[in-house]
């Protein structure tokens, strides 16, 4: 192997590359410019200003931070809910001044001075929620009037109760203590938004209402078609808004204990830079607490420092102007280009170098050309989709998946006449019979599936464990693919990749990346687990005659491996084979004890090379269009025949594929073997010379029956 | 330095500056099944080379030349073809052209040309002005005594042309010979391989294969002109048609993996140097035949069928056109066809003739389905 080959294989091995493409599939991406913007503007101005990190300074801070990010998370929140809201300075500065009149004119008790804040809060978000939510009024302009109407309110009571608020003195500890008391350090009404935010954080991200105001945002008649009652979502958003603005209020009147006339002017506009900036889309459906409180903070610390700098009023408002502005079209490009880098980058092939593959034109080969499976006899031609496995009862009854969907019975023995056994959805992939006669199903893009006997259907299992490195979320099943079954009833199933769909799967091939696994789902204990985890795409499981292991076929590295689950050699997994001619797919037993194994597809001198250059198929990838990508060779049929030394025995070929291209499994039973393939119309029947006229899997597996 | 950056950005970007998106069949290049559904002449394992000659057709296959005759059959429209006579000559035969009467010049593959027949019988030439003519791809009469011969490549043979088209060979040249005196002129040189010749007027027509397009000579060194380019497939062989204009034989088809494959050096020359030229990536006369060459996408069965409009290695097109190389109609074998690899076309009585060499057949169309309009 060439110094440079080499180098390409320890770049590909330990430089994660596939993760960036992981990463930029997380809906937290987003935060990543906002984030690092903080942490520059932090560095910056921590350098530039004396004091900025005392103890004083950061709790002054912290106050200040409380206040304006319960704004900007009430404006957030309606921002996700596809409106807008402009009004929420005019209720931050109208709740002011009703805090102060409770406080210092009317000195009520402070329960008392809250309670009517919120209520203020509440009627002003529940006035702009049921213009805008319920007789549809545009957003802009009625929260721009609700804004002026509010404000005038504040000007007329401001010019009457002046002096009787300058004059007033609250006489209370709890209202002292929530306006400058700490607890452990931490100002109080900072620990009040920051409990406020997590909640929000928890309701936006993982609760229904949540859900619901990003759904309302993102697809507003989707939203109303999905059963969602749109305008009282949007209604209670601004209610929201109005409740956290009268809430930031509060505090602001607790701390200062007074206002004045230019208390709150402009203060929608940083709002809404502060909204934007941390990455909330203006169009709605999209953001997050944890957005709004990077916006608010980086706001904050921008006009707070320019202050510090000596920059006068109008300058800062300009900067603060043309941020807002920047920010408003990096989202527009970020939205924009998003996708289109995730499709750019997500496309992240591995080096493999595979043995020479076996001449199948050598004489003497085992794999020797042939045409046995040009003429076999066909069945269900163009009445099924897509049949993966094939599968018989011990009454010859056959059954298939379909791409549609269904699981289609063909009545034994002639396998005329046919039903739908059992309709789930999906595409029903690997089959096999428990020991009650159940049919369990692995369903791509679904999970592990099982069907009586009597046609219920009962998912067994869709999620494994989550493992701790993972970027993407491994632990919902994306395609499960073969199974069998242990004599004590573990079902031992495949998941050929956490990467891509099953529409995908060739794809995954071109990346050849180890993200395929083998999972363990125990009856007994409902309890699944990933047993073998990093497989380049985990294929066809088989049941070995010992009762404690297992063959597997690992695809994209030819290779055949056997796995002990039980007994002296449990947990070790061994190579059997390791330079098939194609990518082998199903496995299962064969009457005198040897096993059958399908090749999906074949091994091409020029696709062998371009896995040795991970950085071709990449360019690939992203230059040329998918339909013209390089595949493996999959419009040829092959079955061999091995045993569990792992010598091949035989093969059987449809070369041209003119009946069977891509074999994806086969069955043996009484003396026939029977042919699915993924994506064919037919199922084929093949005379084994010499079989056993009387096995039947089912019989082999569990006994005859009882 | 700025175009190197130039470069990197229009890398980086993928920006097409090298012209190799390859353009959709549309238009006169609307894909159809004519040449599937065209009567089979003859079944003839790598026919080639098809000519009109005095007395019929002649073809080759491998050294083989062989004469044909036409057989009209009553059940069909058009002329079948049968094997009148046989000659094996010295090696495997890459060109022939007749002057329409008793001669026949002919290219042997790394080995000149010879003359058979008429006042210049036996006449050899091996090297034009010091070139080598080892890679003859096509001949024409411009007279009586005076040859106009493409040699495709200075460094292959013809039968090596993938390797050709895959190292960016452009080194074919094209040479006006006279046979009584043997002096050679210079037409063109620098060529990407010239697989087809065509004398109209005082113009030579070349297909310059792996640039994709027709080019025409006003003279010796006069610099190309070009008639007909971004085509979407390779052209070879031109041929005057009887009711004016030409028919243009277009022997692969491109591919946007070939076209990648050649920006690609590295994994272009292991590939050259490692693997048999057939299971290539790279174009081809004939596809599907073992499943050692590769696939594309597009090109996998899906419910147990091979779609027309899949990715292909190999494809069959024949098109006709103006006097000024404008394409006017074609005909066509699509992916799932059986008349791939069109490297030669004749005319005779009204029918021409289509030799497949990838799929091994000739096959006989009308000569006027295609004619209409042409000038």
């Amino acid at each position: 192997m060439a110094a440079s080959e080499t180098l390409t294989r320890l770049r590909y091995k330990y430089l994660p590359e596939h993760l960036l493409g992981e990463l930029l599939t997380k809906r937290w991406i987003d935060n990543v410019v906002p984030f690092f913007a903080l942490i520059v503007a932090i560095i910056v101005f921590g350098t530039l200003i004396p004091d900025f990190f005392s103890a004083s300074s950061l709790a002054d801070f912290g106050r200040q931070v409380a206040e304006f990010g319960l704004i900007v998370l009430g404006l957030s929140i309606v921002m996700m809910s596809g409106g807008i809201d402009l009004s929420v300075a005019s209720i931050f500065t109208l709740s002011v001044l009703v805090s102060l009149i409770g406080t210092n004119v009317e000195a009520w008790p402070t329960p008392l001075v809250i309670l009517v804040t919120l209520a203020l809060g509440a009627v002003c978000g529940a006035i702009n929620g049921y213009l805008v939510g319920y007789l549809r009024l545009r957003a802009f302009l009625t929260t721009l009037v609700t804004l002026i109407i509010f404000r005038s309110i504040y000007d007329i009571l401001f010019l009457s109760m002046s002096t009787a608020i300058i004059s007033g003195f609250p006489d209370s500890d709890l209202l002292f203590f929530i306006g400058e008391g700490d607890v452990l350090g931490i100002p109080f009404s900072l620990l009040v938004a920051a409990i406020i935010a997590i909640v929000w954080h928890v309701v936006l991200s993982r609760m229904r209402p949540g859900w619901r105001l990003t759904a309302v945002g993102g697809a507003r008649r989707s939203a109303h078609n999905a059963g969602i009652k749109v305008r009282r979502t949007v209604f209670f958003a601004y209610v929201w808004s109005g409740l956290l603005c009268s809430i930031a209020g509060f505090l602001f009147a607790a701390r200062l204990g007074s206002t004045g006339a230019d208390t709150g002017v402009g203060l929608e506009v940083s709002a809404l830079t502060a909204a934007v900036l941390g990455g909330n889309s203006i169009g709605g459906g999209r953001g997050s607490v944890a957005k709004a409180v990077m916006g608010a903070v980086l706001v904050l610390l921008l006009t707070n420092s320019l202050v510090n700098l000596g920059v006068s009023g109008p300058i800062t408002s300009t900067i603060l102007g043309v941020v807002l502005l920047l920010a408003v079209f990096i989202d527009m490009r970020w939205l924009k280009h998003r996708n289109r880098l995730l499709a750019k980058v997500y496309v992240s092939p591995a080096y493999l170098t595979l043995p020479p593959a076996p001449d199948t034109t050598a004489p003497g080969s085992p794999y020797a050309l042939n045409d046995k499976l040009r003429n076999v006899e066909i069945i269900g031609l163009g009445e099924i989709e897509g049949p993966e496995d094939v599968i018989l009862d011990r009454d010859d009854n056959l059954y298939c998946g379909t791409r549609l969907g269904d699981i289609v019975r063909f009545f034994g023995p002639d396998h005329k006449r046919s039903e739908i056994f059992a309709h789930i959805g999906g595409h029903p992939l690997g089959m096999a019979f428990d020991r009650a006669g159940n049919l369990l199903v692995c369903i791509g893009g679904m999970g592990l599936y099982q069907v009586a006997p009597d046609k219920t259907v009962t998912k067994l299992t869709d999620e494994t464990n989550r493992s701790w490195m993972s970027v993407v979320d491994d632990s919902r099943l994306r395609l499960a693919d073969d199974l069998d079954i242990a004599p004590d009833g573990r079902v031992f199933f495949s998941e050929a990749t956490i990467r891509y769909e099953q529409e995908d799967w060739a794809t995954d091939a071109l990346e050849s990346r180890p993200s395929g696994r083998m999972i363990v789902y125990d009856p007994k204990r409902n309890y699944t687990h990933t047993d073998i985890p990093k497989i380049i795409f985990a294929n066809g499981v088989c049941m070995c005659r010992d009762g404690q292991s297992f063959l597997f076929a690992e695809s994209w590295t030819c290779s055949i491996l056997r796995y002990w689950f039980d007994g002296p050699k449990k947990g070790k997994t061994e190579r059997v084979i390791s330079d098939l001619p194609g990518y082998p797919d199903n496995i299962n037993r064969a009457s005198d004890g040897n096993y059958w194994m399908a090749l999906l597809g074949m091994r091409t001198p020029a696709l062998d090379l371009a896995m040795r250059m991970p950085g071709f198929r990449r360019r690939m990838a992203r230059r040329v269009a998918p339909d013209q990508w390089l595949y493996p060779n999959i419009n040829t049929g092959c079955v061999v025949k091995f045993n569990d030394k792992g010598e091949i025995l035989e093969s059987l070929w449809d070369l041209g594929g003119e009946n069977h291209p891509m074999i994806t499994s086969m069955r043996e039973h009484r003396g026939w073997l029977y042919l699915g393939g993924v994506s064919n119309n037919r199922i084929g029947r093949y005379r084994i010379p010499g079989a056993d006229p009387n096995w039947c899997g089912q019989d082999d597996y569990w006994g005859p029956a009882t | 330095m700025i175009s190197a950056l130039k470069r990197a950005y229009a890398n980086f970007r993928g920006f097409d500056t090298e012209r190799r998106a390859v353009p959709p069949m549309e238009g006169p290049l609307k894909p159809n099944t004519a040449l599937d559904d065209a009567a089979i002449a003859l079944t003839l394992p790598d026919a080639d080379n098809l000519v009109a000659t005095a007395g019929g057709l002649a073809c080759s296959t491998g050294a083989e030349l062989l004469t044909l005759e036409l057989r009209a059959d009553p059940t069909r429209a058009t002329p079948g073809l049968a094997v009148a006579g046989r000659r094996t000559l010295a090696g495997p035969i890459s060109a022939i052209a007749s002057d329409g009467a008793d001669a026949l010049a002919i290219g042997l593959d790394g080995g000149g040309i010879t003359v058979l027949g008429g006042k210049h019988d036996g006449r050899k030439i091996t090297q034009a002005d010091g070139t080598k003519l080892t890679c003859v791809t096509a001949i024409a009469f411009a007279g009586p005594d005076t040859l106009v011969v493409a040699n495709g490549s200075d460094r292959a043979k013809s039968a090596d042309w993938k390797r050709d088209l895959m190292a960016k060979g452009a080194s074919g040249s094209v040479w006006r010979i006279g046979l009584a005196s043997g002096t050679a002129t210079r037409i063109g040189q620098g060529l990407a391989f010239p697989a087809g010749l065509a004398i109209s007027g005082s113009d030579i027509l070349v297909a310059e294969a792996w640039r994709h397009r027709v080019v025409a000579f006003a003279g010796p060194d006069a610099p190309p002109r070009a008639l007909l380019e971004d085509l979407p497939a390779y052209p070879g062989r031109i041929l005057p048609a009887s009711g004016g204009g030409f028919w243009l034989s277009l022997f692969a088809p491109r591919n946007a993996l070939v076209e990648f494959v050649l920006t690609e050096d590295t994994y272009r020359n292991e590939m050259m140097a490692t693997i048999d030229p057939a299971y290539w990536i790279a174009p081809a006369l004939r596809s599907g035949r073992s499943f050692l060459e590769p696939i594309q996408g597009g090109a996998r069965k899906k419910l147990n069928m091979l779609k027309p409009w899949s990715p292909s290695w190999s494809y069959g097109l024949v098109a006709r056109c103006d006097s000024r190389m404008h394409p006017l109609g074609s005909s066509h074998s699509r992916a799932d066809g059986r008349v791939h690899g069109v490297t030669a076309i004749a005319e005779r009585d009204g029918t021409l003739f289509v030799a497949a060499r990838g799929s091994g057949v000739i096959v006989a169309l009308k000569a006027s389905r295609l004619a209409g309009g042409a000038a």
